[in-house]
């Protein structure tokens, strides 16, 4: 590639300022939908609370096997008498009062570690695909009225609390063509089926857009104006959240950046050759092909300079492949058959036995018959 | 402005990750597990690489335009990291004689190198679109003879 494109950065009224800024070298990142799934089915545990059934739960009673003789199962039963509890069987996952089959236990392995390198390539390369037009429509994402993507607004609109009053958050999601995505969420809304409903997840609903920021420029307020909008989610760009860049392990999140935040990026994770100045040891994950279209590798002069000419023509014969019926094509007929030509030329199949009566028996036969 | 993907991505690659799972993807397990897509660039809704037309940076799609006559979209190779310039959208109404909008369909998908494999399904489908726009043939009335005539002109 011949120098790294630029973005345009947006005003906030979804005008491009003129300002451009050169693209991070995150979003040249591999992406790798395997590793980001999962690496997400790890960070996705660990906000987990461990639960458990108690530990006595169905071993409060003193039951006792009866043992054989008393033509009733061994299982432990109630003692005592008194009452209908007594007699009754016991402990056992199978009983009426019993403990379960294999109580859960709170040192069950609730939380997964993830190794830092894995969740670094991960978060690299959502970025990276959430640059993929396709990518964000393929997720559901209503894209089409976006000015171009990635989407980076200018700093500048988040001055003097901008954006820290809902009602002006939205005005500039309005303004740069995410009014589509909103409306998309707004209408996902609905009851969440099962348990879950009591569970403090009780509707379910599409995600919007992430607004990327960095607090040390933009400030803060602008999170409280974008928190109450349905589906929109905020992050600050030194701290990015792979379950927030790839929901359910799915690539290709919408982001809102802010121009600060997307000047950040080179700074937070550097290049391939140049180390992050933030994370520890950490150099971007390296393509292992350098251009990844295959067609245009394969059109490309240096491989068509190099290959030989096809062999054959446009169209192959394939003789000995294809079965042709020799009733309906001749010069098949005629190959298998040389006689067919004059059968044909001679009508001979439609000729009938026109010969008569057959002739008489002579006696001389008649009587030899009937001498056998 | 990047006019094109970056060089770590291209369709193949897209669609390799989208093919299992994406947006427009229906998936049914009646008729042997069919697959369409609700993809307005794909041009037999099946999910396809080849229909695939948010995946690959050339389609055209072809749909029912709301007065008569077929809308036509196709993408713009220019503007792909812009995806409200990216759609180049001309619309044949529906008093066009049906051969003169598909002579046009079949000149604005195939001309000029762009996508000619999809010129027949653009086609058909403009084809499949006119058919369906015409008016809807009332159902003859009931001419009932013999015994089920006497029944009606008693009733009557």
């Amino acid at each position: 590639m011949s120098g790294r494109p630029t973005v345009t950065i947006h005003g906030s009224d979804g005008a491009p300022t003129g300002a451009t800024h050169a693209m991070p070298c995150v979003f040249q990142s591999p992406i790798r939908p395997d590793i980001v799934q999962q690496v997400h089915t790890g960070m996705a545990k660990n906000k987990r609370q461990p639960y458990s059934v108690s530990e006595k739960a169905g071993h409060q009673t003193s039951a006792e096997s009866w043992g054989t003789g008393r033509a009733v199962a061994r299982i432990p039963r109630v003692s005592g008498g008194g009452t209908h509890r007594a007699g009754q069987a016991a402990f056992g996952n199978m009983c009426r009062s019993g403990r379960m089959f294999a109580p859960t236990k709170i040192w069950r392995k609730f939380h997964i570690k993830v190794n830092q390198g894995q969740k670094r390539y991960a978060t690299a390369s959502a970025v990276a695909a959430s640059a993929v037009v396709p990518l964000l429509m393929a997720r559901g994402h209503q894209v089409s009225g976006i000015a171009e993507v990635p989407l980076v607004v200018d700093s500048a609109v988040f001055d003097d609390t901008y954006c820290g009053k809902t009602q002006e958050a939205v005005a500039l999601l309005n303004a740069v063509g995410a009014g589509d995505e909103l409306a998309k969420v707004k209408g996902s809304k609905k009851l969440r089926a099962g348990k879950g409903k009591l569970r403090g997840r009780r509707h379910r609903q599409r995600r919007g857009p992430l607004v990327i920021y960095d607090p040390e420029i933009d400030g803060k307020d602008l999170v409280r104006g974008f928190k109450n909008i349905p589906g929109v989610e905020t992050c600050s760009v030194y701290a990015l959240n792979l379950l927030q860049l790839a929901p359910g392990g799915h690539l290709g999140r919408f982001v809102i950046w802010s121009s600060a935040a997307f000047k950040a990026l080179d700074e937070i994770y550097g290049s391939t050759t140049k180390p992050s100045a933030l994370k520890k040891d950490f150099l971007l994950p390296s393509n292992v092909v350098a251009q990844a279209d295959l067609t245009r590798l394969i059109n490309s002069s240096e491989i068509q300079s190099v290959i030989r000419a096809p062999k054959g023509g446009a169209t192959t014969k394939r003789v000995s492949v294809l079965k042709k019926n020799p009733l309906v094509n001749k010069q098949i007929m005629l190959r298998l058959n040389p006689y067919h030509s004059a059968f044909v030329k001679n009508k001979l199949g439609e000729q009938t036995a026109d010969e008569g009566k057959p002739p008489k028996p002579t006696k001389e036969f008649l009587t030899q018959v009937h001498e056998l | 402005m990047p006019h094109t993907h970056h060089s770590n991505v291209s369709p193949d690659l897209v669609w390799e990750i989208v093919r299992n799972d994406n947006a427009f993807l229906v998936k049914r397990k009646s008729n042997g597990g069919v697959q369409f897509s609700r993809d307005p660039l794909n041009l037999q809704n099946v999910n396809s690489r080849k229909y695939a037309g948010f995946v690959n940076e050339r389609a055209v799609g072809v749909n029912e335009n709301e007065k008569g006559g077929v809308t036509v979209t196709s993408k713009k190779t220019k503007h792909i990291q812009r995806p409200a310039d990216s759609a180049h959208t001309v619309t044949y109404s529906g008093n066009k004689t049906g051969r003169k909008t598909y002579k046009a369909v079949a000149n604005m998908t195939a001309k000029a190198g762009y996508r000619a494999d999809l010129r027949e399904a653009a086609v058909s489908r403009v084809s499949a679109i006119r058919r369906s726009q015409r008016p809807v043939k009332p159902t003859p009335e009931r001419k009932p003879r013999g015994k089920k005539a006497k029944v009606v002109d008693e009733e009557a």
